[in-house]
């Protein structure tokens, strides 16, 4: 018992978000001059220039962030049924979601309040 | 066999060559940067399946857990400790090898005899397929409302403990100066802890 209704969609998502990438960086291969030079390694003609390299050591707070988000990532596994079902789901539903939202408010105001959030 | 169920197959073995492809890729490339990249293509595989089972729900957390917060925990881990400094040889790295491999033959055994020797009993109702979503919403604000509210309470609490554990508020009071090497330890830059009450007042940076 199997069909794959509805998928049709993230199947054309699928092909035209693959598509893009390929088409970009394949007439970019046929389109640019093939010339090897010291210039050509840099990242941008016009933009900054590099300083280092890319393999740098992160400052640890940012795994402040991450932690964050990965809590916040969690309820909307939670809020997503609920978004699903809403039309089948009354007023009572509406406060129950928004109570379980305060209850992570309180967390992304304490996460705020400790200075988790500060980006310097 | 009909179109659907070939469509079927041919996506089954797209999507087992896949994982089994990036799976091997996480294990064998010796970057650890395209290590877990090519994890997010196994967890995206996986989810892949799970769409393959009628299974929506499950592949939605999938992604959204496995690739959105677990992987991206893995990638931000990487980037705080990983300085990419050239690894010397392990002395004696057969011992491993052969010792990783006994215990990943193990696991494999174990479970390939779990696999084979348990009925797997079908579900006699009806499917719901992709109506599955909308029932585990009705659940939740019916009969699972109190273990869902409760999941709120513990994701703050995981919440508030990761801010505390991060921050390292509790620090001893004298630095461990036992011998550990200088690649295991984490160096920070050391910060001023403003307590909770004066934020924003002054901040000298």
């Amino acid at each position: 018992m199997f069909v794959l209704t509805g998928y049709e969609y993230l199947l054309v998502f699928l092909l035209l978000c693959g598509s893009v990438p390929i088409l970009a960086l394949g007439i970019a291969y046929f389109l640019r001059p093939k010339r090897e030079g010291a210039s050509r390694r840099t990242t941008y003609e016009s933009g900054m220039e590099p300083i280092g390299g890319a393999w740098i050591q992160f400052n640890i707070r940012y795994y402040m962030f991450a932690l964050v988000f990965v809590i916040f990532d969690v309820e909307t596994v939670f809020l997503y049924p609920w978004a699903v079902a809403f039309s089948q789901l009354g007023i009572l539903a509406f406060i129950e979601a928004l109570i379980f939202i305060a209850i992570l408010v309180v967390g992304l105001v304490y996460a705020w309040r400790k200075g988790a959030l500060e980006w310097s | 066999m009909t179109l659907a169920e070939g469509v079927q197959l041919v996506l089954f073995g797209l999507l087992a060559a896949l994982v089994i492809g990036t799976a091997l890729g996480v294990v064998l490339l010796s970057n650890i940067v395209y290590s877990a990249f090519l994890l997010g293509g196994v967890f995206l595989s996986i989810s892949g399946l799970y769409v393959l089972l009628n299974a929506g729900f499950v592949a939605a957390a999938q992604i959204l857990i496995y690739v959105g917060a677990v992987n991206v925990l893995i990638l931000f881990g990487i980037m705080l400790v990983n300085k990419s400094q050239p690894f010397t040889p392990v002395r004696r790295g057969w011992i491993r090898l052969i010792a990783t491999g006994g215990v990943c033959l193990g696991l494999f055994a174990l479970l390939s005899t779990m696999i084979l020797g348990t009925s797997w009993q079908l579900s006699t109702e009806t499917p719901v397929g992709d109506g599955a979503t909308v029932l585990i919403g009705m659940h939740f604000f019916s009969d699972f409302l109190l273990p869902f509210e409760l999941a709120s309470v513990l994701l703050l609490m995981a919440l508030v403990g990761a801010i505390i554990l991060a921050r390292r508020e509790f620090v001893p009071d004298e630095p461990p100066t036992d011998a550990i090497s200088d690649a295991l330890k984490l160096p920070e830059r050391p910060r001023e802890l403003v307590p909770a009450g004066r934020e924003g007042s002054e901040s000298p940076e």
